[in-house]
């Protein structure tokens, strides 16, 4: 074999070009496959990173405590979450760096303008660094309002959106409830909806005193959020928890937690083992479409080796030896994968990118992955390719030569 | 070169699966370096068969061939591409040339397999293609060519290989008489120039006219001319 490399692999792309349909229909199944493939990897991807916003967005080093008191099931039994829960935890739990208590109620409020029902949150000044979110203007309540129960309120974007539109809204009073006059004394930056569609803006902190005294709190606190120290901590925060709050709790052993525990962070661990799980199988229908637009690539080519035995057959006549028809077959599949794995490569470009913004993802194809790709379409098509060459290799030159 | 025997084939046999009869039955021919010969003989007496097996397309099933003094009865495939790739060169009744490729490309063929540079059979081929007169249809298509314009570029890539052995199968079969005689006359030129061994078969009493002597052959025998200088001793 004295024929250069390039040289096989033109004479593969010059054939390849003068018969338009036959190129056509042979990368079709490989382009769809390589493009389905991209397409699905990057879909996956892009789920998943887009949970693992969602979660960041709740704080990373965050272990939750819930009420039981709300839930029938407990009503009977169930104890408040109280200052003296927080007290306990703060005092004994080693791993944890901060505890703040929260109570959320949809309340109306009300501007000069207009009313807005809403969320308020009765909270601590803490509030704001356990969820890492910093103010836009103004600034978060501190501990002398707490003491003080001082009727200052701050308020997320939306609130501020819907009470005073363009103004600003800080030195201005709102309402809550029937007759809570508050001074709003900051904004909270934009934190967007979640998956859920909860928009995280529509938000109104007041000191937890404050909310107590005047709104009540007839069951607690709904929420204790705790910070540990750093986020290999969070298992360990969570086991350290249960038993100062059963003690806080006065449970005696064979009583059940009356509250519930959890982070986001291990709720996260868990999305993020789904979405593994769901980009494996993702991946996994993609290279069973790579796979079908491999035995595409098989089948075409072994039409195509059945069409042209006549030409097989005069090359033969001609003095090609089996191996050179062989080459020139592979090189052929070699030449049709490549380009149909490239057009895959654009076809899931764009199907990623229209993914993408639909769900306003960033994108989130590596160059690795698309090399990947279209490194495995050509190697499927070339490995299908083989067989469909072999045939047209052993074929008899008298029989082929006789073929009408 | 002249008075060896380029073809030497004794008792050559061929039997297809389900066939009675062996199509080829104990032939045995020789033919000299630089002869002429023609085959003949009545439609499925066998030419084509023994014309296959003396262009090494195919093997006997009994007998032996030597070529230009190696035994080539016994090739492998790959072996068998060989021979046929350096010594020999085919024309067929019906051209049998590459119909997406242009004239020059399919001249280009055989130097290609040989393993000749782009530059080298390109300038080989063209001057190929100008002898037998085709120059200004270097680009074209096989099917944008006339019959005889079609066979004259087959004999061009036939002979594109130097070989010394060129066998045609009905060359002017599928043309008209003056092209067929254009045709044969190219032939006769290129075997003066090139001192190449010539086996032509044909029905035609005109072209066989034209030959050193002919050989006819009956039912995968021969039954005239087996011997040898009959014509130009
Ligand atoms: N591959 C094959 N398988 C079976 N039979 C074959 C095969 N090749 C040729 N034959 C048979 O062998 C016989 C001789 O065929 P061949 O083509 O050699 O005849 P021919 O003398 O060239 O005839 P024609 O003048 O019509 O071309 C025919 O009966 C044909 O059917
Ligand atoms: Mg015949």
């Amino acid at each position: 074999m004295r024929q250069t490399r390039s040289e096989i692999l033109g004479r593969a792309l010059r054939t390849a070009v003068r018969n338009p349909g036959r190129t056509l229909l042979t990368m079709l199944g490989l382009a769809i496959g390589v493009g389905a493939f991209l397409a699905m990897v990057s879909f996956g991807t892009g789920a998943r990173a887009s949970v693992m916003e969602q979660f960041e967005l709740l704080g990373t080093r965050v272990v939750y405590i819930w009420t039981n008191m709300n839930r029938r099931d407990f009503g009977g039994s169930a104890r408040p979450l109280t200052d003296f829960d927080v007290e306990a935890l703060k005092r004994e739990a080693m791993t944890v760096e901060r505890v703040v208590p929260r109570i959320t109620e949809v309340q109306n409020v009300r501007s000069a303008q207009t009313t807005f029902p809403t969320k308020v949150t009765g909270t601590m000044p803490g509030f704001v660094d356990i969820r890492e979110w910093p103010l836009l203007v103004g600034g978060m309540f501190d501990d002398t309002d707490v003491q003080q129960r001082a009727k200052v309120a701050v308020i997320g974007t939306t609130v501020a959106q819907a009470l005073f539109g363009r103004r600003d809204p800080v030195g201005e009073t709102i309402t809550i409830g029937s007759n809570l006059p508050c001074r709003i004394i900051g904004v909270l930056t934009s934190k967007g909806q979640q998956t859920t569609g909860e928009d995280m803006d529509e938000i109104v902190l007041i000191p937890a005193t404050t909310y107590e005294a005047f709104l009540g709190m007839p069951i607690g606190y709904h929420e204790l959020m705790l910070q540990v120290r750093n986020i290999r901590l969070l298992e360990t925060g969570m086991v350290e928890a249960v038993p100062i709050m059963r003690r806080s709790h006065r449970l005696s052993e064979n009583d059940p937690d009356d509250f519930r525990i959890a982070s986001p962070a291990q709720a996260a661990q868990v999305a993020r083992f789904v979405s593994t799980i769901l980009t494996g199988l993702l991946m996994g229908i993609a290279a069973v479409s790579l796979l079908v637009g491999g035995i595409g690539v098989m089948n075409i080519q072994l039409v195509s080796v059945a069409e042209r035995t006549k030409e097989i057959g005069i090359r033969s006549a001609i003095g090609a030896s089996p191996r050179q028809i062989l080459v020139q077959f592979l090189a052929e599949a070699v030449v049709l994968s490549f380009t149909g794995s490239m057009v895959g490569v654009a076809l899931g470009w764009v199907a990623s990118s229209l993914v993408a913004r639909a769900m306003a993802w960033s994108g989130n194809l590596s160059v690795l992955t698309i090399a990947g790709a279209a490194a495995f379409g050509t190697s499927v098509g070339v490995a299908f390719g083989y067989l469909p060459a072999r045939r047209a290799a052993q074929l008899e030159p008298i029989e082929a030569l006789r073929h009408e | 070169m002249s008075g060896f025997p380029i073809v030497d084939a004794g008792g050559i046999c061929k039997e297809f699966p389900n066939m009675s009869a062996p199509v080829l039955d104990g032939v045995s021919l020789t033919v000299d370096s630089g002869e002429i010969v023609a085959l003949r003989g009545p439609s499925g007496s066998g030419k084509s068969t023994l014309l296959n097996i003396l262009g090494c397309l195919d093997g006997p099933t009994y007998g032996t061939y030597r070529l230009g003094g190696r035994d080539v009865s016994t090739l492998t495939p790959r072996e068998r591409a060989w021979v046929r790739l350096h010594y020999i060169g085919f024309v067929f009744q019906s051209f049998h040339l590459i119909p997406d490729h242009t004239v020059l490309e399919n001249v280009t063929l055989p130097l290609y397999y040989m393993g000749v540079g782009r530059q080298e059979r390109e300038a080989r081929a063209i001057e190929l293609i100008d002898r037998v007169g085709l120059s200004h249809r270097l680009k074209h298509r096989p099917a944008q060519l006339s019959g005889g314009e079609r066979q004259r570029v087959a004999i061009a890539r036939s002979i594109a290989g130097e070989p010394r052995l060129l066998l045609a199968d009905e060359p002017t079969g599928a043309l008209d008489t003056r092209t067929g005689n254009e045709v044969m006359s190219l032939l006769k030129e290129i075997h003066e120039a090139r001192s190449l061994t010539l086996i032509i078969v044909t029905h035609d009493p005109e072209v066989a006219a034209f030959c050193h002597r002919q050989i006819f052959l009956r039912d995968g025998k021969i039954v005239d001319g087996e011997y040898r200088h009959a014509a130009n001793a």
